[in-house]
């Protein structure tokens, strides 16, 4: 499996973390910018997770979404942080590593970290050395 | 007949619209029974019928008037097609239908087998003592049909129209003037199992009731 | 397994057709509802295609290095979509109508479902002289072949 992506929203909607594990673009490749990207996804997830609330009822969740070149994993808390990751298409479900991210790397290195602010603003307090470290060797070691 | 002759592509203009193959050889060329046993898409039937109904649709005042369309399409290729069925008879079966039912068999068996690979569901007189110039051609599911749903509002149409044009023109042919209409027959009990079921019901003039008789009697 | 519900969605994003088959599997939504998800969905569908993360680079460079120059698939839309109580799977066609059927989790041969439901409306929609492109689809024999299709699939 390949992990392409990696996003944390909060619930302000604002994207205060985003990670990506592809080798960096060529010239002229994308023409929107990180920031745009996130708006984007943002935007896909919030609307299907509305969608899927409509249809299959207030305790329905949105799990994940598949095109023919990835696929989209929703992991929601019940603190409306949202964690989206986009992997390629082969990959089974990615509910429970979203889930341990939350728990063992986000809950220990984030909210009990006492330098970190309530609120992250503009990613701050996210991009401290434990939790990036930790996740990236998290993710590189399910490659 | 030198006047009708093709203009062959050595004469050097073409007739603008219409083309000739460089051989010179037409379609009028080919044995009539080369074509005998084949067959045609059925969807490419069922594209070129959507567009015919669309085309009589234009301008069209009621159902009735949509129906006459239809019908005025289906019947030159009747008339054409007689001549093609006996012709492709064995000899001696090569004469005209001389009697109604000779003529009706002729239509459920040969005319149905050639056009949709099947014979026709059923016969039938009309039991009415005031119509005995009525007859009824009955199929249960008419091929013209398979695709089309007539809305609500139109529900009178029976697209099959095209089909009755084509009887009529046999029966024109054959010297039987006759007014041909198609009707859905949805009843009751049959309308589960055959919703498009259809009746043709052909209406013979009054002179060639008058002939029967009189061969009759003969 | 069972489907639930199909939708179709024409190439502006309107809803032209929506059809329940089993009760209990969606929640009831009104009409509206159903014309602004379809709405929403079309607009979702775009997007997911433009947020694949993978560069069309390589796809260039995998095609020529096979000796064909090959201009790249473009990037597919949305095509399947899974919640707890649910699974969406989405066709979309050549000429940009996206069929949306919605089935419990654990259906399984979506595809050929789907490949019949697009035959089905090949030949009773778009063989219809009275169907007119783009607007909702109202034919009779369409109807009834899905509906006794739809029960098949659910009661096997």
């Amino acid at each position: 499996m390949v992990v392409y992506s990696f996003y944390i929203f909060d619930r302000h909607t604002e994207c205060i973390y985003q990670k990506s594990w592809l080798p960096p673009p060529s010239i002229q490749t994308t023409t929107t910018s990180s920031s745009d990207n996130a708006k984007l996804v943002f935007g896909t997830v919030f609307s299907l997770r509305n969608m899927v609330r409509k249809l299959g009822g207030e305790d329905d969740a949105f799990i994940s979404f598949r095109t023919a070149q990835y696929k989209l994993h929703y992991y929601e808390t019940a603190s409306s942080l949202r964690f989206v990751m986009l992997t390629d298409i082969s990959t089974l479900s990615m509910r429970n590593v979203l889930h341990q991210i939350y728990i063992n790397l986000w809950v220990e290195y984030v909210v009990k970290n006492p330098l970190s602010p309530v609120e992250h603003k503009g990613g701050e307090g996210v991009r401290n050395e434990l939790f990036e470290l930790g996740l990236d060797q998290f993710i590189r070691g399910l490659m | 007949m030198a006047h009708l002759a093709p203009n062959k592509p050595s004469s050097g203009k073409e007739s603008a619209g219409l083309r000739y193959p460089t051989n010179g050889k037409t379609i009028y060329h080919r044995p009539l029974n080369r074509s005998k046993t084949a067959e045609l898409s059925q969807a490419s039937f069922a594209y070129l019928f959507s567009e015919m109904v669309s085309y009589a649709q234009r301008k069209v005042t009621g159902i009735q008037d949509l129906e006459k369309r239809l019908n005025n399409q289906g019947h030159p290729i009747g008339l054409k097609l007689l001549d093609l069925l006996l012709i492709r008879e064995p000899p001696r079966s090569q004469a005209r239908p001389l009697n109604i039912i000779t003529l009706l068999h002729f239509i459920k068996i040969n005319l149905w087998q050639h056009l949709f690979g099947r014979q026709a569901d059923r016969l039938e007189k009309s039991s009415d003592p005031e119509a005995q110039d009525e007859y009824m051609i009955i199929d249960n599911e008419p091929l013209v049909n398979a695709f089309i749903s007539v809305p609500k509002e139109m529900s009178q149409l029976n697209c099959a129209a095209f089909v009755a044009g084509i009887i009529e023109g046999v029966c024109d042919g054959a010297a039987f003037p006759a007014r041909v209409t198609a009707h859905t027959v949805g009843t009751k009990d049959e309308g589960e199992m055959w919703p498009g079921k259809t009746v043709f019901l052909v209406k013979f003039q009054p002179e060639v009731l008058e002939r029967e008789a009189l061969i009759g009697k003969a | 397994m069972t489907v639930f519900a199909l939708i179709i969605i024409n190439k502006a994003g309107g809803l032209i057709y929506h059809r329940t088959f089993h009760e209990g599997g969606l929640n009831k939504i009104s009409t509206n509802d159903y014309l602004v998800l379809a709405g929403t969905f079309h607009g979702v569908h775009a997007i997911t295609a433009r947020l694949n993360p993978i560069p069309q680079q390589i796809n260039r460079n995998s095609a020529s290095s096979a000796g064909i120059m090959t201009r790249p698939e473009p990037p597919s839309g949305l095509e399947v979509l899974e919640s707890e109580n649910f699974r969406l799977q989405c066709f979309s066609t050549l000429t940009g109508i996206k069929f949306l059927l919605f089935t419990d989790t654990t259906q399984t041969n979506v595809d050929l479902t789907m490949r019949r439901v697009y035959e089905m409306y090949t030949d009773y929609v778009m063989k219809n002289p009275f169907y007119q492109l783009e607007m909702p689809v109202r034919c009779e024999l369409f109807e009834r072949k899905l509906t006794s299709y739809i029960r098949e699939v659910n009661n096997r």
